[in-house]
């Protein structure tokens, strides 16, 4: 076993794991009402997280400044969420509890997630149901007027709520509703179109931010209390990813330079139902999501390298292989398991489609047994999207998908009150590393950002608050003056260089680098080669990059470039993580270590720790702390799902 | 006090709502004015007429009515002047290339234009009947035959006529829309019949002058 | 395909703005309308002009970021798509392709194709909320909502604020916007509370923007890439009345 920085205490309450949240808030110091206001706290990102955490903090009475990339708070990625959000209601009377959804995302995240924080998620996720729908989100419902829900996957409960395949869509605006009313009332300074591209420190402690205004390219600071980054996940460090473009890893990687420990950067989550890649052109990849396993049946031909059409294939040479491999679970197996199944089924050659890079999801059945108008009211905007992209129509014709990037579990290392190792630095949401172990079950993210969001962070940024006997600080301090011409000297340095080639064209490379060394299969010798990839095409980066125009006007290609740059730095940390880990679990597959059936095979002696990484010099020079996961709960146990 | 008036007066869907209004007591004056005139067809030498506008003459409320009745055309214009020219301003840089995704008709978009010529034939009307009141009443009937050998006359009475048509081809759905009535049940309903009634309003209408024109052999 | 690229160019809210053409070869009918515009961009950095600035994020047509005149239509020629699901095969080889921005008086150019859309925020903040404060809900199953009025509310709900609407609307009026969040919240119970004091706030704020006025062209909701129904404008009309006429709101 490892021993444990003392810097990485996760400050995880212990004794019974049902109090233990209780205990911890009654705890915890407290900063009255009346005190609130004098207290300042800056947010990054407006998503669901960040939306949340805005709204309540506003409510409690704290003086708030939201930033976000976007124009509008309202757009923040986590928009784009389809399928739904868990909570332990047990609406359906089907055997659900707080304990079964504990259960059940401590061993989908395959034994690599705090039971403490988990339990707290399990435990809140009820209130996050009762808060939308005051709020008036539209949830989806039964005909007797009472809340719907759906099945996902690593579960054997239905116990997902959603608004069609738009409820990410249907939170946001319900959060991005409760802040608007705080701006109304003058409690959150909302400022959009700003990226925040530095954290800054005075007396170790986190105390503001500097921003580039996207419109007119000034540098501003913003000063307070406490900085709390809700600025989503890195998929993109894949370039192909189903994330919004402006998703990014910058805002976390230069807190991490600025001292924050980035854990487990390597866990990333590759969706098993995505629209396949049709061209160079690609710039995103498109999910279909995974609440079409509900209904729709994923194959391929049993024949390998079967051409004929799909209806000349009969019922008998289809190869129904999760419902084969795992009849427990069937089609509702995790997500890195039923990734895993369909690329092995297409390296083997059964996959279909051009170059053989699908599988068919198809819903024949559903739609003769419900008839076409149910299937087109539970699906239809994903049916829609699919006809758009594909111009196949998913009605008539099995889907065709295929795994892509989709989520990444690791992030900013965060104790048990979201607080990184920065303090006053808060991680919330997607953000940071915290709940989802190796691997994510669907619908669990939703639940996370709000949970931290509205739930969690209004209690434990008091302990922070009332703890540390905080002076104010001015943006005029010294350290302000400091990250601000550190931010500007590198924005002046990409603009520099005027070479040749356009930012896109190294985020793509890079983008296949990750993917084919990186990507749902790992193994040394592949993970050493690309951390020598992301070294030399860095360099050629920062030698050859072409950017166009001036800092002090909106600037697509500038604000790219940064975030390539970060991207390139990051991913070299990210490999390094993923060579570390040399045992397979959720996400991370290391070809090294599997069952004899292929399925990923833990290591628990060696590597039941979460990774942090401390940023120590550029280069990819990090070094590796290691937090120990104790399971009292959930007995460390094989994963299955047979 | 009365800050709610002035509210809703200013607002853009109390304007609009405003215009609906007017826009539909001015048919139900229509219609009047046009089952009035109707007399005009029963019979051959205008007694019916001249009888139905002796009576209207004779009412006490006349004044009471006409002086209503130019409100509504006031506030109905002036609205509709005004809530134009501040969808004008509303796109200061018009787009070069022109589209559409299909709803858009002839009548929605040419409302100003129609009201205009329909205010214009309005004048007309006026003119030729109303501000010669003394004669005009003298002897109805005459006066119609007379003022109906004109083609020039005829053709903006028909002029006028048709833009009445597109106008409310568009108006009476666009009215229920405005007072907040939309129902899938109804609407549909609602909306052919108001291009219907529009279109055979605005014949009726026109019908009068060209019959006595055709009638009566149309002069100069 | 090759096309022919008719684009609104630019510097900024206060430079003068011009068409400028481009030619773009190798052109595939797979690629979305802004992949397009990346090779686009791509080839135009090559070259050392400036790239054709435009927003976009998802890609999937949900955040209602992206969006532009294509030939004088809103989002582009299909129904119920907005631009970054618009597919190239769409468009022919040989064809020429007018892009324009938003055009509004409350939507300011930015810079080419982007606009300053804070309007919509704005008009939200006035009252397109329900005031119930975190940890104050009650059971979520407390309260049933007839499945087709929470179906309705979902139709409305559904507005992606990217201001097709108003771009489509002859006379730049934003009501299938703000009535898309005033019907939302006035089908459930849970908006009704509120109702009168929303309604009034929200329009005036929608008037002071400085957007037009509906004359019911319906363009809107033929342009609305979620195809918010019309009856949403409806909806609102009456809540204005109701609240004008009936409530005690805004003595
Ligand atoms: C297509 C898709 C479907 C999904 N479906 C589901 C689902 O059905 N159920 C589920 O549970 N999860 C789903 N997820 C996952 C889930 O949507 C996300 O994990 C979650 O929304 C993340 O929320 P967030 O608040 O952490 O961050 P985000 O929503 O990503 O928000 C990030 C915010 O940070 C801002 N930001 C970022 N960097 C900066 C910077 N440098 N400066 C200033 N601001 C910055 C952005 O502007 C934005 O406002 C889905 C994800 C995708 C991609
Ligand atoms: C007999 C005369 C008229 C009648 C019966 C009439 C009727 C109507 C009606 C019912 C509407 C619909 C209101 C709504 O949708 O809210 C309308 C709208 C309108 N009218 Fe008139 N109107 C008449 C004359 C005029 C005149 C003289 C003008 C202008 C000079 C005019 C200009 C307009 C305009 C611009 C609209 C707004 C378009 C719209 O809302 O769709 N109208 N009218
Ligand atoms: S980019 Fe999000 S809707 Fe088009």
């Amino acid at each position: 076993m490892s021993t444990q920085n003392p810097i990485l205490d996760s400050k995880c309450p212990t004794g019974d794991i049902e109090t233990r949240w209780d205990r911890h808030r009654f705890d915890m110091k407290q900063v009255n009402p009346a005190n609130k206001r004098k207290f300042h706290i800056i947010i990054v990102g407006t998503g669901l997280a960040g939306g949340s955490a805005a709204a309540t903090l506003a409510e409690l009475g704290y003086k708030v400044t939201s930033l976000c990339i976007q124009d509008s708070p309202r757009r923040a990625h986590s928009i784009a969420a389809q399928g739904g959000i868990n909570a332990a209601k047990n609406y359906p009377n089907d055997g659900d509890s707080i304990y079964r959804l504990f259960y059940d995302t401590v061993k989908g995240g395959d034994f690599r997630a705090r039971e403490s924080n988990v339990y707290r998620l399990a435990q809140v996720s009820n209130n996050i149901i009762d808060q939308a729908t005051a709020q008036g989100v539209p949830f989806a419902r039964e005909y007797g007027g009472h809340l719907d829900n759906r099945s996902f996957g690593g579960a054997q409960v239905s116990r997902t709520f959603y608004a069609r395949g738009a409820t990410g869509q249907q939170l946001l605006l319900g959060a991005y509703a409760a802040m608007s009313r705080q701006i109304q009332l003058g409690k959150i300074d909302m400022r959009p179109r700003r990226e925040m591209l530095d954290v800054v420190k005075v007396d170790g402690v986190a105390r503001g931010v500097i921003c580039r205004n996207m419109v007119t390219g000034e540098y501003e600071r913003y000063a307070g209390d406490a900085v709390l980054l809700c600025t989503g996940g890195y998929g993109n460090v894949f370039y192909l990813s189903t994330n919004a473009k402006a998703s990014n890893v910058t805002a976390s990687w230069r807190a991490h330079k600025r001292g924050a420990y980035f854990a487990n950067p390597c866990y990333t989550q590759i969706h098993p139902t995505c629209i396949p890649v049709s061209g160079d052109h690609q710039s995103k990849l498109t999910l279909m999501s995974e609440s079409l396993r509900n209904d729709g049946r994923v194959w391929v031909p049993k024949k390998a390298g079967d051409s004929r059409a799909i209806n000349d294939i009969p019922e008998e040479e289809r190869d129904y292989y999760l419902e084969r491999r795992y009849p427990a679970f069937g089609n509702l197996v995790p997500r890195d398991v039923a990734s895993r199944a369909s690329k092995e089924r297409c390296d083997a050659g059964f996959g279909v489609g051009p170059g053989g890079k699908s599988v068919y999801l198809d819903f024949a059945e559903a739609i003769q047994r419900d008839g076409e108008d149910t299937v087109r009211a539970k699906y239809g905007n994903l049916f829609h999207m699919y006809e758009k992209i594909t111009d196949e129509n998913p009605y008539e014709r099995p889907m065709r998908i295929y795994p892509a990037v989709h989520y990444t579990m690791g992030g900013l290392w965060v104790d048990y009150n979201l607080e990184s190792t920065v303090p006053g630095l808060f991680v919330l949401g997607e953000a940071n590393f915290s709940d989802h172990g190796a691997n994510r079950l669907g619908a669990s993210a939703l639940m996370q950002g709000l949970s931290d969001g509205y739930f969690v962070i209004p209690y434990t940024v008091c302990g922070h608050l009332a703890g540390r006997n905080l002076q104010p600080v001015s943006t005029s301090d010294e350290a302000f003056a400091e990250a601000e011409a550190s931010v500007r000297e590198r924005t002046d340095a990409l603009l520099a260089v005027n070479g040749s080639r356009t930012v896109d064209s190294f985020h793509r490379e890079l983008g296949l680098t990750m993917w084919d060394h990186c990507g749902m299969a790992r193994n040394k010798d592949g993970l050493q080669q690309a951390i020598d990839k992301i070294g030399s095409l860095r360099e050629e980066f920062w030698n050859d990059v072409r950017v166009l125009g001036s800092n002090e006007e909106f600037n697509q290609s500038l604000e790219k470039a940064g975030r390539v740059a970060d991207f390139l730095e990051f991913a070299e940390t990210f490999a390094m993580d993923a060579l570390d880990r040399s045992e397979s679990c959720g996400g991370h597959f290391r070809e090294e270590s599997q069952t004899e059936e292929g399925e990923a095979l833990r290591d628990d002696d060696n590597y039941c720790y979460a990774a942090a990484w401390e940023y120590q010099g550029p280069d990819g020079k990090a070094a590796l702390h290691k937090e120990d996961l104790n399971f009292e709960y959930v007995k460390l146990a094989q994963r299955s799902y047979k | 006090m009365l800050r709610w008036i002035d509210r809703f007066a200013n607002s853009s869907i109390g304007r609009k709502a405003l215009m609906a209004v007017t826009g539909l007591l001015l048919i139900g004056f229509l219609l009047a004015h046009v089952a009035g005139n109707l007399t005009l067809y029963a019979d051959q030498d205008g007694s019916a007429f001249n009888a139905y506008v002796e009576s209207i003459s004779a009412l006490p409320i006349l004044p009471l009515a006409e002086a209503g009745l130019a409100l509504l055309f006031l506030v109905h214009i002036y609205l509709a002047v005004r809530t134009t020219l501040e969808n004008r301003k509303a796109r200061p840089v018009a787009y070069q290339a022109t589209g559409t995704h299909g709803q858009k008709t002839l009548a929605s978009t040419g409302m100003f234009v129609s009201g205009v010529v329909i205010l214009g034939f309005l004048i007309k009307h006026l003119l030729d009947f109303r501000l010669r009141k003394a004669e005009f009443d003298e002897a109805p009937h005459e006066s119609i035959v007379e003022a109906f050998q004109h083609m020039p006359t005829v053709a903006i009475y028909v002029v006028g006529c048709t833009a009445l048509g597109f106008h409310l081809f568009h108006a009476i759905q666009s009215a229920a829309q405005t007072l907040g009535f939309n129902h899938p049940k109804y609407t549909p309903a609602i909306l052919w019949f108001g291009r219907i009634f529009g279109i055979v309003l605005a014949l009726l209408f026109a019908s009068f002058p060209l019959v006595y024109m055709v009638k009566n052999g149309g002069t100069h | 395909m090759k096309l022919n690229l008719r684009i609104w160019r630019q510097k900024d809210a206060a430079a003068e703005g011009a068409i400028e053409t481009f030619e773009l070869d190798g052109v595939s009918p797979d690629m979305s309308f802004l992949e397009m515009l990346d090779i686009l961009n791509e080839k135009l950095v090559g070259e050392g002009t400036d790239p054709v600035a435009f927003d976009h994020d998802c890609r999937e047509g949900v955040c209602g970021s992206c969006g532009a005149v294509v030939n004088g239509q809103v989002h582009g020629p299909d129904t119920e798509t907005t631009l970054c699901q618009l597919h190239m095969r769409r468009f022919r080889d040989g064809d020429t392709v007018q892009i324009e921005p938003w055009r509004s008086r409350a939507f300011p150019v930015i810079r080419d194709l982007v606009v300053d859309r804070t309007a919509f925020d704005r008009i939200q903040q006035a009252g397109g909320y329900v005031s119930v404060d975190t940890g104050s809900a009650p059971d979520a199953n407390i309260l049933p909502v007839p499945k087709p009025d929470a179906e309705r509310a979902f139709d409305y709900a559904e507005c992606i604020g990217c201001g097709g609407c108003v771009a489509a609307c002859p006379n730049g009026a934003a009501m299938l916007f703000t009535a898309a969040k005033v019907a939302h919240l006035a089908t459930l119970p849970q908006g009704k509370v509120e109702r009168d004091a929303r309604v009034l706030a929200m329009v005036t704020q929608m008037d002071e923007e400085g957007f037009g006025a509906c004359t019911n062209h319906y363009e809107c909701t033929a342009a609305c890439p979620k195809g918010v129904p019309i009856d949403a404008i409806a909806t609102m009309n009456r809540e204005y009345l109701r609240a004008t006429f009936l409530s005690k709101e805004g003595v």
